[in-house]
Protein backbone atom coordinates (compact mmCIF):
# COMPACT_ATOMS: atom_id res chain seq x y z
CA UNK A 1 0.00 0.00 0.00
CA UNK A 2 1.34 3.41 -0.46
CA UNK A 3 0.30 6.24 1.57
CA UNK A 4 0.19 9.91 0.19
CA UNK A 5 0.41 12.55 3.03
CA UNK A 6 0.15 16.28 1.61
CA UNK A 7 1.50 18.71 3.88
CA UNK A 8 4.44 18.40 5.87
CA UNK A 9 3.33 19.92 9.44
CA UNK A 10 1.91 18.56 12.76
CA UNK A 11 -0.62 16.63 11.03
CA UNK A 12 0.97 15.20 8.05
CA UNK A 13 3.96 13.93 10.51
CA UNK A 14 1.79 12.31 12.68
CA UNK A 15 0.05 10.46 10.37
CA UNK A 16 3.13 9.26 9.10
CA UNK A 17 4.39 8.13 12.61
CA UNK A 18 1.29 6.44 13.37
CA UNK A 19 1.32 4.53 10.53
CA UNK A 20 4.86 3.53 10.53
CA UNK A 21 4.45 2.62 14.73
CA UNK A 22 2.22 -0.22 13.27
CA UNK A 23 3.01 -1.01 9.67
CA UNK A 24 6.73 -1.28 8.75
CA UNK A 25 6.11 -2.11 5.04
CA UNK A 26 3.81 0.27 4.04
CA UNK A 27 5.11 3.16 1.50
CA UNK A 28 4.77 6.20 3.32
CA UNK A 29 5.52 9.81 0.87
CA UNK A 30 5.01 13.42 2.43
CA UNK A 31 4.96 16.55 -0.04
CA UNK A 32 6.07 19.44 1.28
CA UNK A 33 5.18 22.87 0.06
CA UNK A 34 8.08 24.32 2.01
CA UNK A 35 11.66 23.71 2.31
CA UNK A 36 12.56 23.12 5.64
CA UNK A 37 11.95 19.48 7.92
CA UNK A 38 8.71 19.63 9.87
CA UNK A 39 8.95 22.15 12.78
CA UNK A 40 5.93 23.45 15.17
CA UNK A 41 4.41 26.44 14.23
CA UNK A 42 3.55 26.79 18.29
CA UNK A 43 6.95 27.67 19.06
CA UNK A 44 7.57 30.43 16.41
CA UNK A 45 6.47 33.23 18.49
CA UNK A 46 8.83 32.16 21.11
CA UNK A 47 11.66 31.99 18.29
CA UNK A 48 10.60 35.68 17.67
CA UNK A 49 11.56 36.61 20.99
CA UNK A 50 14.49 35.04 21.04
CA UNK A 51 13.42 32.29 24.26
CA UNK A 52 14.27 30.02 22.20
CA UNK A 53 17.05 29.22 19.34
CA UNK A 54 15.93 28.31 15.75
CA UNK A 55 16.97 24.59 15.98
CA UNK A 56 14.88 24.17 18.47
CA UNK A 57 11.49 25.22 16.47
CA UNK A 58 12.40 22.56 14.61
CA UNK A 59 10.73 18.84 15.91
CA UNK A 60 12.30 16.57 12.76
CA UNK A 61 15.60 16.62 10.48
CA UNK A 62 16.42 15.21 7.22
CA UNK A 63 17.91 11.97 9.03
CA UNK A 64 14.60 11.24 10.60
CA UNK A 65 12.85 10.94 7.56
CA UNK A 66 15.26 8.27 6.28
CA UNK A 67 15.52 6.85 9.68
CA UNK A 68 11.37 6.25 9.78
CA UNK A 69 11.48 5.30 5.68
CA UNK A 70 9.57 7.71 4.95
CA UNK A 71 9.89 9.41 1.58
CA UNK A 72 10.07 13.43 2.06
CA UNK A 73 9.92 15.81 -1.01
CA UNK A 74 10.35 19.47 -0.30
CA UNK A 75 9.20 22.09 -2.33
CA UNK A 76 6.09 20.18 -4.15
CA UNK A 77 3.23 22.06 -4.19
CA UNK A 78 0.39 19.99 -5.33
CA UNK A 79 -1.95 21.22 -7.78
CA UNK A 80 -4.49 19.00 -8.34
CA UNK A 81 -5.99 15.72 -7.21
CA UNK A 82 -7.29 12.95 -10.00
CA UNK A 83 -9.52 10.45 -7.66
CA UNK A 84 -10.55 8.49 -10.97
CA UNK A 85 -6.26 7.73 -11.85
CA UNK A 86 -5.36 8.09 -8.11
CA UNK A 87 -2.81 10.28 -8.84
CA UNK A 88 -1.68 13.70 -7.61
CA UNK A 89 0.09 16.30 -9.82
CA UNK A 90 2.56 18.80 -8.52
CA UNK A 91 3.66 22.29 -9.54
CA UNK A 92 6.48 20.51 -11.11
CA UNK A 93 4.54 18.56 -13.31
CA UNK A 94 5.44 15.30 -11.26
CA UNK A 95 2.96 12.81 -11.40
CA UNK A 96 2.50 10.76 -7.89
CA UNK A 97 0.17 7.67 -7.48
CA UNK A 98 -1.18 6.69 -4.48
CA UNK A 99 -3.76 4.50 -2.82
CA UNK A 100 -4.50 5.94 -0.08
CA UNK A 101 -4.28 10.28 0.30
CA UNK A 102 -4.29 12.13 3.30
CA UNK A 103 -4.27 16.01 2.73
CA UNK A 104 -3.00 17.71 5.57
CA UNK A 105 -1.84 21.02 4.02
CA UNK A 106 -3.27 23.02 6.77
CA UNK A 107 -4.75 26.81 6.07
CA UNK A 108 -3.54 29.94 4.39
CA UNK A 109 -2.91 33.15 6.33
CA UNK A 110 -6.09 35.28 5.66
CA UNK A 111 -4.81 38.51 3.97
CA UNK A 112 -7.73 41.43 4.83
CA UNK A 113 -7.71 43.40 1.93
CA UNK A 114 -6.28 46.16 3.02
CA UNK A 115 -4.36 49.05 1.31
CA UNK A 116 -0.77 49.00 1.35
CA UNK A 117 -0.70 45.04 2.54
CA UNK A 118 2.16 43.83 0.44
CA UNK A 119 4.45 47.28 1.73
CA UNK A 120 7.70 45.69 3.21
CA UNK A 121 7.63 45.75 6.44
CA UNK A 122 4.44 44.15 6.47
CA UNK A 123 5.13 40.37 7.61
CA UNK A 124 3.26 37.02 9.29
CA UNK A 125 4.20 35.16 11.93
CA UNK A 126 2.34 31.51 10.78
CA UNK A 127 5.01 29.92 8.50
CA UNK A 128 9.24 30.04 8.98
CA UNK A 129 10.14 32.09 6.19
CA UNK A 130 7.97 34.79 7.04
CA UNK A 131 8.81 34.72 10.83
CA UNK A 132 12.79 34.22 9.96
CA UNK A 133 11.84 37.40 8.01
CA UNK A 134 10.37 39.30 10.95
CA UNK A 135 13.04 38.11 13.23
CA UNK A 136 15.90 39.69 11.59
CA UNK A 137 13.73 43.15 10.75
CA UNK A 138 15.29 45.88 12.41
CA UNK A 139 12.66 47.82 13.91
CA UNK A 140 10.91 49.76 16.82
CA UNK A 141 7.38 50.28 16.61
CA UNK A 142 5.10 47.50 15.50
CA UNK A 143 1.60 47.13 14.72
CA UNK A 144 -0.31 43.75 15.07
CA UNK A 145 -3.78 43.61 13.53
CA UNK A 146 -6.05 40.89 14.60
CA UNK A 147 -5.68 39.25 18.26
CA UNK A 148 -6.26 35.89 17.87
CA UNK A 149 -3.75 33.46 19.62
CA UNK A 150 -0.93 33.91 16.99
CA UNK A 151 -1.37 38.04 16.97
CA UNK A 152 -1.13 38.17 21.29
CA UNK A 153 1.93 35.53 21.28
CA UNK A 154 3.59 37.63 18.28
CA UNK A 155 2.53 41.10 20.29
CA UNK A 156 4.62 39.91 23.42
CA UNK A 157 7.17 38.59 21.78
CA UNK A 158 8.13 41.74 19.48
CA UNK A 159 7.52 43.25 23.03
CA UNK A 160 10.27 41.37 24.63
CA UNK A 161 12.55 42.13 21.56
CA UNK A 162 12.27 45.93 22.85
CA UNK A 163 9.76 47.47 20.31
CA UNK A 164 6.61 49.58 21.22
CA UNK A 165 3.58 47.15 20.32
CA UNK A 166 0.23 48.34 19.39
CA UNK A 167 -2.71 45.19 18.70
CA UNK A 168 -5.69 46.09 17.16
CA UNK A 169 -8.59 43.96 16.91
CA UNK A 170 -11.49 44.54 15.01
CA UNK A 171 -14.50 43.07 17.25
CA UNK A 172 -15.15 44.24 20.75
CA UNK A 173 -12.55 42.51 22.65
CA UNK A 174 -9.26 40.67 22.10
CA UNK A 175 -8.89 37.15 22.00
CA UNK A 176 -12.68 37.30 20.88
CA UNK A 177 -13.15 33.47 19.78
CA UNK A 178 -11.57 31.80 22.36
CA UNK A 179 -12.48 34.25 25.31
CA UNK A 180 -15.44 35.90 26.74
CA UNK A 181 -15.71 39.52 27.18
CA UNK A 182 -15.00 40.10 31.27
CA UNK A 183 -11.74 37.50 30.53
CA UNK A 184 -10.42 38.87 27.89
CA UNK A 185 -11.00 42.88 29.63
CA UNK A 186 -9.01 41.81 32.53
CA UNK A 187 -5.91 40.17 30.14
CA UNK A 188 -6.45 43.62 28.13
CA UNK A 189 -5.51 45.62 31.48
CA UNK A 190 -3.36 42.71 32.25
CA UNK A 191 -1.23 44.19 28.70
CA UNK A 192 -1.50 47.60 28.98
CA UNK A 193 0.50 47.36 32.56
CA UNK A 194 3.25 45.94 30.54
CA UNK A 195 3.31 48.26 28.10
CA UNK A 196 1.58 46.93 24.93
CA UNK A 197 -1.52 49.11 23.56
CA UNK A 198 -4.35 47.44 23.36
CA UNK A 199 -7.04 48.74 20.40
CA UNK A 200 -10.29 46.75 20.20
CA UNK A 201 -13.23 47.92 18.18
CA UNK A 202 -11.27 49.51 15.82
CA UNK A 203 -10.83 48.78 11.76
CA UNK A 204 -7.28 49.07 9.86
CA UNK A 205 -8.40 51.58 6.83
CA UNK A 206 -4.95 51.52 4.99
CA UNK A 207 -1.17 50.76 6.07
CA UNK A 208 0.89 54.05 5.28
CA UNK A 209 4.16 54.54 3.44
CA UNK A 210 5.06 53.68 -0.46
CA UNK A 211 7.21 50.93 -0.47
CA UNK A 212 7.89 51.19 3.19
CA UNK A 213 5.37 50.79 6.05
CA UNK A 214 5.38 54.22 7.70
CA UNK A 215 1.99 54.07 9.68
CA UNK A 216 -1.49 52.20 10.37
CA UNK A 217 -4.12 54.08 9.36
CA UNK A 218 -7.69 53.37 11.55
CA UNK A 219 -11.06 54.56 11.68
CA UNK A 220 -10.13 56.26 14.99
CA UNK A 221 -6.50 57.06 15.10
CA UNK A 222 -3.17 56.80 12.79
CA UNK A 223 -0.10 54.94 14.99
CA UNK A 224 3.59 55.58 13.14
CA UNK A 225 5.20 52.04 13.06
CA UNK A 226 7.78 50.74 10.88
CA UNK A 227 6.33 46.89 11.02
CA UNK A 228 3.31 45.68 10.86
CA UNK A 229 2.49 41.98 11.87
CA UNK A 230 -0.99 40.41 9.83
CA UNK A 231 -2.48 37.78 12.47
CA UNK A 232 -5.76 37.93 11.14
CA UNK A 233 -6.50 34.50 11.14
CA UNK A 234 -6.41 31.21 8.96
CA UNK A 235 -8.52 29.97 6.29
CA UNK A 236 -8.61 26.19 5.43
CA UNK A 237 -7.14 25.60 2.28
CA UNK A 238 -9.84 23.98 0.20
CA UNK A 239 -8.49 24.65 -3.62
CA UNK A 240 -6.90 21.96 -3.94
CA UNK A 241 -9.93 19.54 -2.67
CA UNK A 242 -11.83 21.19 -5.01
CA UNK A 243 -9.87 19.82 -7.91
CA UNK A 244 -10.91 16.49 -6.67
CA UNK A 245 -14.13 17.52 -6.67
CA UNK A 246 -14.36 16.93 -2.83
CA UNK A 247 -17.34 18.70 -1.08
CA UNK A 248 -16.15 21.82 1.32
CA UNK A 249 -17.78 23.95 3.20
CA UNK A 250 -15.41 26.22 5.43
CA UNK A 251 -12.96 23.55 5.50
CA UNK A 252 -12.91 20.16 3.56
CA UNK A 253 -15.73 18.16 4.89
CA UNK A 254 -14.81 14.88 6.71
CA UNK A 255 -16.80 12.34 8.44
CA UNK A 256 -16.49 11.04 11.81
CA UNK A 257 -13.62 8.37 9.90
CA UNK A 258 -11.99 11.49 9.06
CA UNK A 259 -12.98 10.49 5.30
CA UNK A 260 -13.93 13.34 3.02
CA UNK A 261 -16.68 13.08 0.14
CA UNK A 262 -14.38 10.85 -2.25
CA UNK A 263 -13.31 7.30 -1.38
CA UNK A 264 -9.64 6.48 -0.17
CA UNK A 265 -8.89 10.32 0.23
CA UNK A 266 -8.98 11.06 3.79
CA UNK A 267 -8.15 15.32 5.39
CA UNK A 268 -7.25 15.79 8.94
CA UNK A 269 -5.44 19.02 10.42
CA UNK A 270 -6.13 22.68 9.76
CA UNK A 271 -7.81 22.12 6.19
CA UNK A 272 -10.83 20.46 7.77
CA UNK A 273 -14.57 21.25 9.16
CA UNK A 274 -14.84 18.96 12.13
CA UNK A 275 -17.53 18.72 14.75
CA UNK A 276 -17.69 20.01 18.07
CA UNK A 277 -16.92 17.28 20.99
CA UNK A 278 -19.88 19.11 23.76
CA UNK A 279 -22.52 20.08 20.83
CA UNK A 280 -21.94 17.76 17.31
CA UNK A 281 -21.87 21.38 15.61
CA UNK A 282 -19.40 21.81 12.59
CA UNK A 283 -16.66 23.79 13.87
CA UNK A 284 -12.91 24.20 13.04
CA UNK A 285 -10.33 25.01 15.90
CA UNK A 286 -7.29 25.14 14.06
CA UNK A 287 -5.28 24.15 17.04
CA UNK A 288 -2.59 21.58 17.35
CA UNK A 289 -3.80 19.06 19.74
CA UNK A 290 -6.65 18.66 17.71
CA UNK A 291 -4.68 18.07 14.51
CA UNK A 292 -2.75 15.54 15.95
CA UNK A 293 -6.36 13.55 17.68
CA UNK A 294 -7.44 14.17 14.08
CA UNK A 295 -3.98 12.33 12.69
CA UNK A 296 -3.97 9.39 14.77
CA UNK A 297 -8.11 8.73 13.65
CA UNK A 298 -6.63 8.99 10.15
CA UNK A 299 -3.73 6.44 10.29
CA UNK A 300 -5.84 4.16 12.35
CA UNK A 301 -8.05 4.32 9.71
CA UNK A 302 -6.32 3.56 6.65
CA UNK A 303 -4.81 0.55 8.70
CA UNK A 304 -8.32 -0.85 8.75
CA UNK A 305 -9.71 -0.06 12.15
CA UNK A 306 -13.01 1.29 11.92
CA UNK A 307 -12.66 4.30 14.67
CA UNK A 308 -14.66 7.82 15.14
CA UNK A 309 -13.55 10.58 15.99
CA UNK A 310 -14.97 12.22 18.83
CA UNK A 311 -14.96 15.67 17.82
CA UNK A 312 -12.62 18.95 18.13
CA UNK A 313 -12.25 21.55 21.17
CA UNK A 314 -10.79 24.63 22.03
CA UNK A 315 -7.48 24.68 24.63
CA UNK A 316 -5.50 27.45 24.55
CA UNK A 317 -3.32 29.75 27.04
CA UNK A 318 -1.87 33.48 27.27
CA UNK A 319 1.02 34.65 29.34
CA UNK A 320 2.62 38.26 29.44
CA UNK A 321 5.15 38.19 31.69
CA UNK A 322 3.49 36.82 35.03
CA UNK A 323 -0.21 36.83 33.88
CA UNK A 324 -1.53 33.25 32.96
CA UNK A 325 -4.55 32.47 31.41
CA UNK A 326 -6.08 29.27 29.99
CA UNK A 327 -9.65 28.95 28.14
CA UNK A 328 -11.03 25.39 26.79
CA UNK A 329 -14.78 24.98 25.18
CA UNK A 330 -16.85 26.72 24.21
CA UNK A 331 -17.23 30.72 25.11
CA UNK A 332 -20.30 31.94 26.69
CA UNK A 333 -21.29 33.77 23.60
CA UNK A 334 -20.71 30.93 21.15
CA UNK A 335 -23.27 28.88 23.69
CA UNK A 336 -25.83 31.47 23.58
CA UNK A 337 -26.76 30.37 19.94
CA UNK A 338 -27.03 27.02 21.53
CA UNK A 339 -30.57 24.92 22.86
CA UNK A 340 -30.88 23.94 26.06
CA UNK A 341 -30.40 25.97 29.59
CA UNK A 342 -26.79 27.27 29.53
CA UNK A 343 -25.24 28.92 33.21
CA UNK A 344 -22.37 30.74 33.86
CA UNK A 345 -20.42 29.84 37.37
CA UNK A 346 -18.28 33.03 38.21
CA UNK A 347 -15.23 33.31 40.77
CA UNK A 348 -13.01 36.10 41.48
CA UNK A 349 -10.87 36.67 44.48
CA UNK A 350 -8.63 39.48 43.74
CA UNK A 351 -6.37 38.87 40.31
CA UNK A 352 -7.73 35.46 40.02
CA UNK A 353 -10.63 35.06 38.01
CA UNK A 354 -12.64 31.75 36.90
CA UNK A 355 -15.56 31.38 34.26
CA UNK A 356 -17.19 27.86 33.83
CA UNK A 357 -20.03 27.32 31.15
CA UNK A 358 -22.51 24.59 31.46
CA UNK A 359 -24.94 23.63 28.67
CA UNK A 360 -27.57 21.57 30.75
CA UNK A 361 -25.78 21.04 33.55
CA UNK A 362 -22.48 19.82 31.64
CA UNK A 363 -19.15 21.84 31.71
CA UNK A 364 -18.81 22.84 28.01
CA UNK A 365 -15.97 25.63 28.19
CA UNK A 366 -14.42 27.65 31.12
CA UNK A 367 -11.63 30.21 31.50
CA UNK A 368 -9.60 31.12 34.32
CA UNK A 369 -6.85 33.82 34.80
CA UNK A 370 -3.92 32.98 37.55
CA UNK A 371 -4.46 30.72 40.81
CA UNK A 372 -7.63 29.32 39.29
CA UNK A 373 -6.06 28.41 36.20
CA UNK A 374 -4.14 25.97 37.55
CA UNK A 375 -7.42 23.89 38.36
CA UNK A 376 -8.93 24.23 34.72
CA UNK A 377 -7.36 21.06 33.91
CA UNK A 378 -10.11 19.33 36.07
CA UNK A 379 -13.20 20.89 34.43
CA UNK A 380 -11.12 19.90 31.22
CA UNK A 381 -11.89 16.49 32.62
CA UNK A 382 -15.01 16.99 33.57
CA UNK A 383 -15.99 18.07 30.14
CA UNK A 384 -14.65 14.90 28.90
CA UNK A 385 -16.32 12.76 30.75
CA UNK A 386 -19.68 14.64 30.33
CA UNK A 387 -20.33 15.10 34.68
CA UNK A 388 -23.46 15.99 35.53
CA UNK A 389 -22.14 19.14 37.57
CA UNK A 390 -25.99 19.83 38.83
CA UNK A 391 -25.85 16.22 40.94
CA UNK A 392 -21.99 16.76 41.95
CA UNK A 393 -23.13 19.83 43.47
CA UNK A 394 -25.73 18.10 45.60
CA UNK A 395 -23.20 15.62 46.47
CA UNK A 396 -20.06 16.44 46.46
CA UNK A 397 -19.30 16.72 50.26
CA UNK A 398 -21.68 13.65 50.78
CA UNK A 399 -19.08 11.11 48.77
CA UNK A 400 -18.06 8.57 51.70
CA UNK A 401 -14.60 8.75 52.67
CA UNK A 402 -13.55 5.27 51.53
CA UNK A 403 -12.97 5.03 47.96
CA UNK A 404 -12.69 9.19 47.55
CA UNK A 405 -9.21 8.40 45.82
CA UNK A 406 -11.04 7.48 42.72
CA UNK A 407 -13.34 10.59 43.23
CA UNK A 408 -11.28 13.06 44.20
CA UNK A 409 -10.94 15.41 41.55
CA UNK A 410 -14.81 15.28 41.62
CA UNK A 411 -14.48 16.64 45.30
CA UNK A 412 -11.94 19.32 44.59
CA UNK A 413 -14.36 20.44 41.81
CA UNK A 414 -17.18 20.65 44.17
CA UNK A 415 -14.91 22.40 46.13
CA UNK A 416 -14.40 25.03 43.42
CA UNK A 417 -17.92 26.08 42.08
CA UNK A 418 -19.40 25.55 45.26
CA UNK A 419 -22.86 24.50 45.95
CA UNK A 420 -25.39 25.75 43.24
CA UNK A 421 -26.68 29.51 43.47
CA UNK A 422 -30.83 28.27 43.47
CA UNK A 423 -30.20 25.70 46.07
CA UNK B 1 2.61 3.37 41.22
CA UNK B 2 -0.85 2.81 43.68
CA UNK B 3 -1.58 5.75 46.15
CA UNK B 4 -3.64 5.19 48.95
CA UNK B 5 -5.44 8.84 50.43
CA UNK B 6 -6.82 7.13 53.27
CA UNK B 7 -3.25 5.93 54.58
CA UNK B 8 -1.82 9.35 53.68
CA UNK B 9 -1.53 11.53 57.13
CA UNK B 10 -0.11 14.66 54.59
CA UNK B 11 3.73 14.43 56.81
CA UNK B 12 5.34 15.48 53.67
CA UNK B 13 8.38 12.87 53.81
CA UNK B 14 7.46 11.84 50.34
CA UNK B 15 8.00 15.49 48.96
CA UNK B 16 11.19 15.99 50.79
CA UNK B 17 12.56 12.58 49.37
CA UNK B 18 11.68 13.58 46.31
CA UNK B 19 13.09 17.06 46.03
CA UNK B 20 16.69 15.57 47.45
CA UNK B 21 16.56 12.66 44.84
CA UNK B 22 15.97 15.18 42.10
CA UNK B 23 17.59 18.14 43.26
CA UNK B 24 19.64 16.98 45.63
CA UNK B 25 18.23 19.74 48.24
CA UNK B 26 15.56 19.32 51.03
CA UNK B 27 12.74 21.88 49.33
CA UNK B 28 9.05 20.71 49.38
CA UNK B 29 8.42 23.35 46.60
CA UNK B 30 10.66 21.30 44.25
CA UNK B 31 8.69 17.92 44.58
CA UNK B 32 7.43 16.66 41.92
CA UNK B 33 4.37 14.86 44.17
CA UNK B 34 1.40 17.57 45.60
CA UNK B 35 0.01 16.84 48.73
CA UNK B 36 -3.99 18.07 48.18
CA UNK B 37 -5.74 18.54 51.44
CA UNK B 38 -9.44 18.09 51.75
CA UNK B 39 -10.85 19.04 54.93
CA UNK B 40 -14.26 18.25 54.04
CA UNK B 41 -13.06 14.34 53.43
CA UNK B 42 -10.63 14.50 56.16
CA UNK B 43 -8.09 13.20 53.53
CA UNK B 44 -4.87 13.69 52.10
CA UNK B 45 -4.46 13.04 48.29
CA UNK B 46 -0.81 12.53 47.21
CA UNK B 47 -1.25 13.99 43.22
CA UNK B 48 1.82 12.69 41.46
CA UNK B 49 1.45 12.74 37.11
CA UNK B 50 -0.04 9.42 36.09
CA UNK B 51 1.28 9.19 32.84
CA UNK B 52 -2.06 8.93 30.54
CA UNK B 53 -2.26 6.43 27.91
CA UNK B 54 -3.35 9.36 25.59
CA UNK B 55 -1.25 12.04 27.36
CA UNK B 56 -3.04 15.72 27.03
CA UNK B 57 -0.37 17.19 27.90
CA UNK B 58 2.70 16.09 24.92
CA UNK B 59 -0.44 16.84 22.30
CA UNK B 60 -0.75 20.88 23.83
CA UNK B 61 2.57 21.61 24.26
CA UNK B 62 4.35 24.62 21.81
CA UNK B 63 7.87 23.57 22.42
CA UNK B 64 7.27 19.28 22.27
CA UNK B 65 8.76 19.37 25.34
CA UNK B 66 6.76 16.43 27.63
CA UNK B 67 8.41 13.49 26.01
CA UNK B 68 7.72 9.87 26.96
CA UNK B 69 10.21 8.03 28.25
CA UNK B 70 11.31 4.56 27.77
CA UNK B 71 9.63 3.55 31.54
CA UNK B 72 6.28 4.86 30.60
CA UNK B 73 6.47 8.54 32.41
CA UNK B 74 5.84 11.39 30.63
CA UNK B 75 8.52 14.50 31.81
CA UNK B 76 9.38 17.99 30.95
CA UNK B 77 12.52 18.45 29.22
CA UNK B 78 14.24 21.61 30.72
CA UNK B 79 16.29 22.26 27.46
CA UNK B 80 13.37 23.27 25.59
CA UNK B 81 10.57 24.01 27.99
CA UNK B 82 9.23 27.56 27.97
CA UNK B 83 7.37 27.75 30.85
CA UNK B 84 4.03 28.65 28.92
CA UNK B 85 2.05 25.89 31.56
CA UNK B 86 0.21 24.58 29.04
CA UNK B 87 0.75 21.29 30.28
CA UNK B 88 -1.03 22.28 33.95
CA UNK B 89 -3.56 24.12 32.71
CA UNK B 90 -4.81 20.65 30.01
CA UNK B 91 -3.49 18.36 33.14
CA UNK B 92 -7.12 16.57 34.14
CA UNK B 93 -5.54 16.34 37.60
CA UNK B 94 -3.72 19.48 37.84
CA UNK B 95 -0.82 17.15 38.18
CA UNK B 96 2.86 19.32 36.64
CA UNK B 97 4.62 21.16 39.39
CA UNK B 98 5.85 24.31 38.46
CA UNK B 99 9.23 24.68 39.95
CA UNK B 100 9.75 27.95 41.69
CA UNK B 101 12.90 28.98 40.54
CA UNK B 102 12.87 28.02 37.13
CA UNK B 103 9.25 28.29 36.13
CA UNK B 104 9.45 25.24 34.16
CA UNK B 105 7.08 22.22 35.03
CA UNK B 106 8.27 19.24 36.48
CA UNK B 107 6.43 15.63 36.87
CA UNK B 108 7.10 11.91 38.46
CA UNK B 109 9.98 9.83 36.34
CA UNK B 110 9.37 7.15 38.91
CA UNK B 111 12.92 7.35 40.01
CA UNK B 112 13.76 5.44 36.71
CA UNK B 113 17.62 5.63 37.23
CA UNK B 114 17.29 4.38 40.51
CA UNK B 115 16.84 0.46 41.01
CA UNK B 116 15.82 0.81 44.46
CA UNK B 117 12.27 2.40 42.95
CA UNK B 118 10.93 5.66 43.75
CA UNK B 119 12.26 7.23 46.47
CA UNK B 120 9.20 8.64 47.71
CA UNK B 121 7.92 4.74 48.28
CA UNK B 122 10.63 3.92 50.32
CA UNK B 123 10.46 7.61 52.51
CA UNK B 124 6.65 6.84 53.05
CA UNK B 125 5.96 5.78 56.61
CA UNK B 126 2.80 5.20 56.51
CA UNK B 127 2.12 2.42 53.14
CA UNK B 128 -0.06 5.32 51.48
CA UNK B 129 2.24 4.72 48.20
CA UNK B 130 2.90 1.24 46.82
CA UNK B 131 4.52 0.85 43.67
CA UNK B 132 2.82 -2.98 42.15
CA UNK B 133 1.89 -4.19 38.65
CA UNK B 134 -1.23 -3.74 37.29
CA UNK B 135 -2.66 -7.50 37.68
CA UNK B 136 -2.16 -7.79 40.84
CA UNK B 137 -3.81 -4.40 41.95
CA UNK B 138 -6.70 -5.77 40.06
CA UNK B 139 -6.84 -8.40 42.45
CA UNK B 140 -5.89 -6.69 45.80
CA UNK B 141 -8.70 -4.49 45.14
CA UNK B 142 -10.99 -6.99 43.70
CA UNK B 143 -10.14 -8.98 47.29
CA UNK B 144 -10.36 -5.74 49.58
CA UNK B 145 -13.74 -4.95 47.83
CA UNK B 146 -14.80 -8.44 48.40
CA UNK B 147 -13.65 -8.11 52.65
CA UNK B 148 -15.61 -4.80 52.74
CA UNK B 149 -18.74 -5.66 51.15
CA UNK B 150 -18.91 -8.89 53.26
CA UNK B 151 -18.16 -6.30 56.86
CA UNK B 152 -21.32 -4.14 55.46
CA UNK B 153 -23.70 -7.27 54.49
CA UNK B 154 -22.84 -10.07 56.53
CA UNK B 155 -24.98 -12.47 56.07
CA UNK B 156 -24.48 -13.08 52.72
Amino acid sequence: MKVVIIGNGIAGNQVALSLRERAKETEICILSAETVPEYDPCSLPYFLGGSIEKKDVFKKNIEDYQQLNIDIMFNSKVVSIAPEAKCVTTDKGLEIGYDKLVLAHGGDLFIPPIEGIRNAGVFSCKQMVETEKLESHNGCRAVVIGSGAIGIEAAEALKKKGYEVHIIELLGWILPVLFDEPTARRLEAAMERHGIHVHTGEKVLRIKGDTKVTGVVTDKREIECDTVVVATGVVPGTALAKTALIETGRGIQVNRKMETTVSDIYACGDCVETFDSCTDEVVMFQLKHNAIEQAQIVAKNILGDNIKYLGAYAFARVHFFNTHAATFGKTMRATECLLGKSELIEKESGKDYLRVVLLDGKVIGGQAIGKYADAIGLFIGAMWRKDDMDRLRGKWNKIPQSGAAYSWPLIRLGQIIGPAAHG
Amino acid sequence: MLVDPEKCTGCQQCLIACSMKHHGNVNPHLAMIKILRLESQKLNIPVICMACDDAPCIKVCPMNARVRQTNGTVVTNTDVCISCRACVYICPVGSPVVNPYTDQTMTCDMCKDDEAGPWCVIACREGAMRVCESDALAKGVARERAGRSRAIYPNN
